[in-house]
Formats: C-alpha cells, structure tokens, sequence
C-alpha cells in the first residue's frame, strides 16, 4: 500500500480571478496582480494551534487530492495516511528500526509447512460506534478483497496467495496459503468492521466519504471530508495503545507551496510537508520553527513504457518502438548525469539513485557494482545508441526504424516541480545525442498513463518496510486483465526473469536469504532498463514547536514524519503548553512585493491623473 | 483616411495617386500623433523593448537558457556577475529576463493579430450582410463574451498539447468578441452611408464592398484595437504561464514567475526572482497600452471629429 503517487500530488498553482478590465489600469495593475498576488500572504486568520474551545488542534497541510476514502481504492499518500490512522492493521512497524509489532493482532505463529498463519487478535480494541473489534471483522476483510476483483484494487496484492481466511473465534484468525508468502507479519491492508462493510454494494463505486463520523478503530476517527479543503478527524480516547494527545487532527489543503509555507510562518498551520530547498533554507532557524530534513522513503524514477499490454495479451498504446530495445533504454539512462541533478534540482537534499529500494531500507538495499552501473556517460550512450541502429542523419538528429526523427514523450507532472525541472536537464542531454523530447507536464496523468500513450514518464512511490508491494507492481501478474481494466501494475514490465526472483523472494521465510532474493529482483529491474532510478529525494518537513512540542519521525534518529508506515507521528505528537505566539510571518518576499505593488499603483495612479487632464477634451 | 481625399495636384497615374494620399494621411498621422506626449514615451518604450528583445540573440544569445551549463549556483542572491541573480538552475535572471522578452513579445504579438483578424472578420460579415446570419454570428460573440475569456483559454490550454502555437491560439479564440462588436458597429455606420449607396448601384459585390469600402474605413479602429489588445494578450500569456500552461521548456516572464513560486522564491524572499519579470510585464503591457490609447485618439472617427 505504499503511496502511490504517480498521479501527482494536487495542482499546486493558485488560481487567480483575474476578469478582464479597464484597459489602462488594467495593463498595470493587472501585470502588478501577477507580482503582489505571489507575494501577498492569505488573509491573516486567527492563531489556531489552540482552539477557543479548549481543543487542541493539530493542522498539516496537505496538497495531493484524495483519490478515495475507502480501504479497498485509495493509493495515494495522503490518503493512505489518513486510513492508517482510522484502521488498524494486524501489525504495525516499529518506529526505531520498522520490524513487526503488535497492531489488532497480539501474537502471530505459522504451522510448521508455513502454510498456516494463526494470528491472536486483541480483545481490548473497540470500533467507535462501540462495537467489539474480532477476528471476524479480519476474515470478512480479507475475504471479500479474494472474492471480489473490485475491493482487490488498492492491496490484491496480498492476497493473491491466500486460499483461505477463517475465525474460529472472536479472537483467532487463520490464513491458509496457497504456498509460503514472506509479507504474512507485513500485510499492510486496513481491517474494516464487517457490520458497516457487509451493507456495500459496489466496492469499485464506494468512497466511504458520505457517513460522518466513519466508524473505524485507529488512533483518530475520521469526522470530516470535504474535497480539496480539508480532512477532519477526532482522538480515538478509547484507543487501546492510548489516546492520542491531541483532541483534533485536520489535514487542510493548500494547493500552493509557498501559501503552506506562509501559514506555517504565521502558525495557522503547525506542520507542512515538501518544501523545496530555498523554502527549507529560509525556515531553519527561525522562531519556533523545526526544520526536519531526514532521507526519505521515496524514490523518483524515470519509467520506460516496454509496450503497454494486458494479460489476455492484447498490446495497446502507442510507445516508440525504438525503447523496445534495451541499448537504448540504456543509453537514454547514460545520459543522465545524476548527480548534476542532486546537486542543482534537489541542492543536495537527495541520494543519488541507483537501485529501486531507497539506502533507508538498509536490509534489502541493492545498489550496482562498478561494471554494472550505469553510470554517466554520454559517449557510451551515444555508442550504444548507434550500436542498436539508431543513426544520426543529417541534422545531427538520430532517425528511428520508420525513418523518422526520433522524439519521445515524456509525462510529467505538471504540480511536481522536480519533475519540470530534471525535464529541462533531460531535453538538453537527450538533445546532445540527437534525441528529441517533448515533456509533457499534465496535471492527470492517469489517462495516457493507463492508456499506454506514453513513450517515458517520471514516477515516483514511497516504499514500505516490506518491499513486496513495490516490487509485485512490476510483475505479469499485475497488469490489467484486458485493456479496459485497470490493473495493479505501474507501468507494465513483464519480464520473466524478475517475475521468477519475484516469486522466490516472496516464498522465502528466511530473512537473509529473502533479502538476497530481492537483490537480485532489483538488480534485474536495474539491467532492464525499464526504472531508472533518479534520486532518492529526502523528505524535507517543518513544524511549529510552539504548537508541536513533541513528535515521533520514522525511524527514529532520522526519518520522516509525513507518510511513515505507521501512525507514530501524529498519535505520538505532543501539543506545546503554551498556544505561541505568532512571529508576524512576514518574510521579505510578502515586504517587497506590496512595495513593489504600492510603487506600481503609485505609478499607474499618476500617470492616469495626468492622462486625464492630458485628454480632457477628448473625452465625451 | 476618413477625410475626403483631396484634388490631384499633378498628372499621375491612380496607384501614384494613391501613394501620395498615404503619405499625406501618414504625415497627417505623425502630426496628430506626436502632440500625445504619453504617446510618445510608449512608442519610445516600444521601441526600446522591441530592440531589446530582437538583439537578445547577440546580446545574451539561446545559451542563455540552458540548463546544463548554467554558470552560476541555484538562487544566488544579485552579484556583479549576476546584477539580478541567479534562478533555481543557477542561470542567469538578468539574461533570462531579456530572452523572454521575445517570448513575451511574440505571444502577445500574434495572439493580438489572431483576435482581431478574428474578431474583424466576424465584425464586418455581420454589419455588412445582417439578417439572420448577423443575428447567429452577434449572439455567438456574445456567448463568447460573457463566457470568462481566462477561464475558457485556461480550459482551451489544457486539452491542447502544451506549446506556444496553444496558447497563441488560447488567447486569440479567447478575446476577440469585443473587437467583433467594435468592428460590427463601424461597419454598420459605413454602410449607411451614401457612396455605399452609389456603389452598389454601379454594381460593386458584397466583398468589394466589405473589402474596398468598408475595410479602410475600419482599419483605424482595428489598428487601435490591436494594439490595446496586445497588452491583454501579454498579460494572458504570463497568467498562463504562470499558472503553469505555458510550455515548461520555454522561457517566458510569465513562466519565470511560475519557476520561481515553484522553487518557494516567495518564501524565502527571494525578491530577485519574482520582481523583475513582474515589472517588465507591467511595462510592456502599459507601453502598448499607451500607444494604443494615443493611436486611437488619433484615429477614432468620434474622437477625430471632436478634435
């Protein structure tokens, strides 16, 4: 269930009305607008880390869109985030070092085949609507997501080995296998209560965004949803492992990076997440403000499209049938001079990629050895690119099969700015071995994704503990069962070789030898070509501590504290004696822009005046 | 041009004739023109970042725009070497500034020409052949007219592959209604006229009429029109850009102040990034606002007359 964020993270670009107007004022003003809007704050609303009420108050800013509420849809961060928070999973991950704790189950044993997992449920874990939480509630939840295709597509992966799941009691589970699975004491799929869940009818229409408060057992209950405005949840005080110290959590959008920024500064927010460099830079050190840089679960990723098909064997989509040949997968990939781009995109706030799992997942970490890696270099690139049969003609520029010029596209997103910017970089090393490219920046990108209308594109997830989820979304198995359906993959590799390593690691219940399996999965990944891995960006996070005064990241010494794999950080958090007091928030940027603006007005206002006694007799 | 024209004063052929009466109406013109001291500053405004912007090539040249050999550190603060600073790639801002001046200027440009080609077009059809054809055509400019003309290019830019040509066509399909219905009303007062009259009863067709009757009389406000209508145009092309629908690739003001709110330039002050780019907008869109505002003093059949 790791995030899925290919589908972008929320626009992030303001929308300013501007109508048209006056003609005169408007050409000032109107270019002003463009200048001082950027610049002005939002409206300057109360202090909210402290409700009125007496309520402690915990507001994250949030940006990507929710794609659903329900369990069984919903793939992206924020949204996976929020249901981590209102349903507990069997097991949770240590916050220190991520290894299986008990969640709603107690203990968990396998039979001596492996094939049998018994898990002990909680008897002291109650649904908000106070009914009893039991192993049936678990069976009904893996169960329906075996029998119905609909309710398998966020987390199907875990299930596809299941033969089946009973509860002889309220507070035993059984899992039956179809053969060993490694992720038993890792399966991150949400339990729901089966006495609201039996009543749905259409598992692929349901959002479970409409019955406030929803019934759930997590840390937090969810309250509240309003799209692209805000996600209100309330403490769980009957939550076993303790209620949260916090009485509300709102996750409240801002579609725009900087206005977050501003309303950390003036703390009607208390946490924001993805900042940029130059915003992290000018955050450190200032009052009450936490800057938390710490390496990152994620990766970004260049994927290739190897010809989009489904499983019935139909091909469809469009991609340039020049990627179909691994040298130029390659060569595209030698061309790409990673770390110019960690050191200019991302100012030396990322790792450098190599390998699929991010360094932080330091048990399966692969990264190539220094004959396997691909690593910057232009002349190889553009030998291999001749060696596959791509020349240049005349113009410098190399011509595919078909005889034309070749020029790929490639998606972007059009709310990631590292995706625009590495696209600049690529375009002009691309363009020096004769490649044209054409960055195509969507705010959806599902469309042409899904359709296989795509040549290459940026893509990015957040990788578990368990990296079986990542890794089974690139295997035959997951790609749609036609091309109507929608199917697990991210971006249709099939390769026979790492669907094998794929299988075994996930069959291997010994540790080290797993973590070998999976290795050896990646490395596979790596020589395809298929994902290129960029960076491994950190995740760059501030909070107010006037408001926060404690919070947990993920792992400890290090981590991040947005989209951990856990509920740590916001069950954890500690609200600040004192509300705090605002710093004022005005940073230079907001000074200069209205004095920009009040010197423009000025200007404009003058110059109008004196237009008019100018024409005085002109007019009417 | 609206003023009969005088007598021959020499023996010459018609097309000599007709040469001599354009240079007289364009001295007329200058004349006119020159006693609007606003008019003047934009027109030397004009000249000023029309000069700027078609000698960028030697001044700053495409490399400018690079960003693997961009010499500098991401969002260096103003330096000798970088007077504005530097952007997120470590590029030049004063060399980016001056490049996208052509950006700027071309967008506004042809988008402004696509208008009001457009939007003449649609105005002299309907003066001139009114009935039921004038009554469609007028209610879909009005359609178009109360239609949010950002809101409908931000619509038209987004299901169109992102370039330049898309948001040229975004902002011309976008904003001609006005002008249609300045042109449309023109047209009506020219052909009330007598000599139209006459003409049609020496046999003149409806495109000699439109063409070599109408037309000249309309060219005034159209040149005036077009010229109010490239500030808009500019300033549309940096809204879209700057809400991000312009092509990434491209530099442009309006896509300088995108990459800045990307890069959090807001935040973290840096005022470098987005004033400079802010006010060149600004600039350029008051300059053609000037002339045109002059120009039509000047040419406006109304106004001339009042004068």
């Amino acid at each position: 269930m790791s995030s899925q964020d290919h589908h972008g993270r929320g626009r992030t670009g303001p929308r300013i009305p501007r109508p048209r107007t006056l003609r005169l004022v408007a050409a000032g003003v109107g270019a002003l607008a463009l200048t001082a809007a950027l610049a002005t704050p939002l409206s300057p609303a109360p202090q909210q880390a402290a409700a009125d009420d007496g309520k402690k108050v915990l507001t994250v800013a949030v940006a990507q869109s929710i794609d659903s509420l329900s369990p069984f849809l919903a793939s992206r961060l924020v949204s996976t985030s929020i249901l981590r928070l209102t349903y507990e999973f069997l097991n949770n991950y240590d916050a220190k070092d991520a290894h299986a704790v008990p969640g709603l189950a107690t203990e968990w044993k396998p039979s001596a085949d492996k094939l049998t997992w018994t898990y002990k449920i909680r008897s002291d874990a109650t649904w908000s609507d106070g009914k009893k939480v039991t192993a049936e509630d678990a069976a009904w939840t893996f169960n329906k997501m075996m029998t119905d295709p609909n309710a398998a597509t966020a987390n199907g992966s875990f299930v596809g080995n299941f033969r089946k799941v009973t509860a002889p009691s309220p507070t035993e589970l059984v899992i039956e296998l179809d053969k060993p699975q490694a992720t038993m004491t890792a399966l991150d799929v949400p339990i729901v209560p089966k006495h609201v869940w039996e009543k749905v009818g259409d598992f692929s229409k349901f959002n479970n965004d409409k019955d406030f408060p929803v019934v759930g057992n997590g840390p937090y209950i969810l309250t509240d949803y309003e799209p692209d405005s805000f996600v209100r949840l309330e403490a769980n005080k009957e939550f076993w492992r303790g209620a949260p110290k916090f009485d509300e959590l709102v996750f409240k959008y801002y579609k725009d990076g900087d206005a977050a920024v501003a309303a950390l500064q003036k703390g009607e927010v208390s946490f924001v997440s993805n900042l940029t460099p130059a915003q992290a830079d000018s955050l450190e050190g200032q009052e009450n403000i936490e800057v938390n840089d710490a390496p990152g679960r994620r990766f970004l990723a260049l994927a290739v499209n190897p010809g989009a098909r489904a499983k019935d064997g139909e091909r469809f989509g469009d991609g340039h049938e020049s990627l179909l040949d691994q040298r130029v997968r390659q060569a595209l990939f030698l061309a790409v001079d990673r770390e110019t781009l960690i050191d200019k995109v991302y100012q030396g706030h990322a790792v450098e990629g190599e390998g699929y799992i991010p360094p932080r997942f330091s048990t399966y970490y692969w990264k190539p050895s220094a004959d396997q890696k691909l690593a910057h270099d232009p002349a190889e690139a553009a030998r291999l690119l001749d060696a596959a049969g791509y020349k240049k003609n005349g113009d410098g520029k190399r011509v595919g099969k078909d005889g034309k010029p070749i020029t790929y596209r490639v998606l972007c997103h059009a709310t990631e700015p590292n995706d625009k910017a590495i696209g600049q970089y690529l375009k002009e090393w691309w363009g020096d071995l004769g490649i044209g490219m054409d960055l195509q920046c969507l705010d959806n990108v599902s469309d042409p994704w899904l359709a296989g209308t795509y040549d290459l594109a940026f893509d990015g997830w957040s990788v578990n503990p368990d990296p079986d989820f990542v890794l089974s979304i690139h295997t035959c198995a997951a790609l749609p069962a036609t091309r109507e359906d929608t199917g697990a993959t991210d971006n249709f590799i099939c390769d026979e070789k790492y669907d094998d390593l794929y299988d075994r690691q996930l069959a291997e219940y010994d540790p080290a030898k797993r973590a070998g399996l999976v290795k050896q999965a990646v490395s596979r990944l790596y020589d395809t070509g298929y994902m290129n891995v960029v960076a491994y960006p950190n995740a760059m996070e501030a909070y107010r501590t006037d408001q926060i005064a404690s919070i947990t990241t993920m792992p400890e010494d290090a981590g991040n504290i947005f989209g951990q794999d856990g509920y740590w950080s916001w069950w954890s958090a500690v609200p600040a004696d004192s509300g705090g007091s605002s710093d004022g928030g005005g940073s230079a940027g907001v000074i200069t822009g209205v004095a920009v603006g009040v010197v423009l007005l000025a200007g404009v206002g003058g110059f109008l005046a004196m237009r008019r006694r100018a024409t005085a007799e002109d007019r009417e | 041009m609206t003023t009969e024209a005088s007598p021959p004063t020499a023996q010459a052929g018609p097309r000599a004739l007709a040469w001599q009466r354009r240079r007289r109406a364009a001295a007329r013109f200058w004349r006119q023109y020159h006693t609007h001291r606003a008019g003047l500053v934009g027109l030397a405004a004009l000249a000023l970042f029309a000069l700027v912007a078609l000698t960028a090539p030697l001044t700053v040249g495409s490399d400018v725009a690079g960003v693997t050999d961009a010499p500098g550190r991401p969002m260096e603060s103003p330096s000798a070497e970088f007077p504005l600073g530097t952007d997120r790639f470590g590029r030049n801002l004063l060399g980016l500034l001056v490049w996208g001046s052509r950006v700027s200027l071309l967008v506004g440009l042809l988008a402004a020409v696509l208008s009001v080609v457009i939007g003449a077009l649609v105005g002299i059809t309907a003066g001139h052949y009114r009935g039921t054809y004038a009554t469609v055509i007028m209610r879909v400019t009005d359609w178009f007219l109360v239609m949010p003309a950002l809101v409908l290019a931000i619509a038209l830019a987004t299901v169109l592959p992102r370039s330049l040509g898309t948001v040229i066509l975004a902002i011309g399909v976008t904003s001609w209604p006005t002008t249609a219905r300045l042109v449309r009303a023109q047209t009506l007062a020219v052909e009330s006229r007598p000599y139209i009259e006459r003409a049609k009863a020496l046999g003149a067709g409806h495109v000699h009429i439109m063409t070599r009757h109408v037309l000249p009389n309309v060219m005034p406000l159209v040149l005036a029109q077009t010229t109010l209508m490239v500030s808009a145009s500019i300033l549309t092309e940096a809204t879209l850009a700057f809400l991000g629908l312009g092509d990434p690739t491209v530099v442009s003001w309006g896509g300088m102040l995108q990459d800045a709110r990307e890069a959090g330039a807001v935040s973290s002050g840096d005022w470098w990034y987005l004033v400079p780019p802010g006010i060149a907008i600004a600039g350029v869109a008051l300059t053609f606002t000037l002339c045109g505002r002059a120009v039509e003093a000047v040419l406006n059949p109304r106004l001339g007359v009042a004068r």
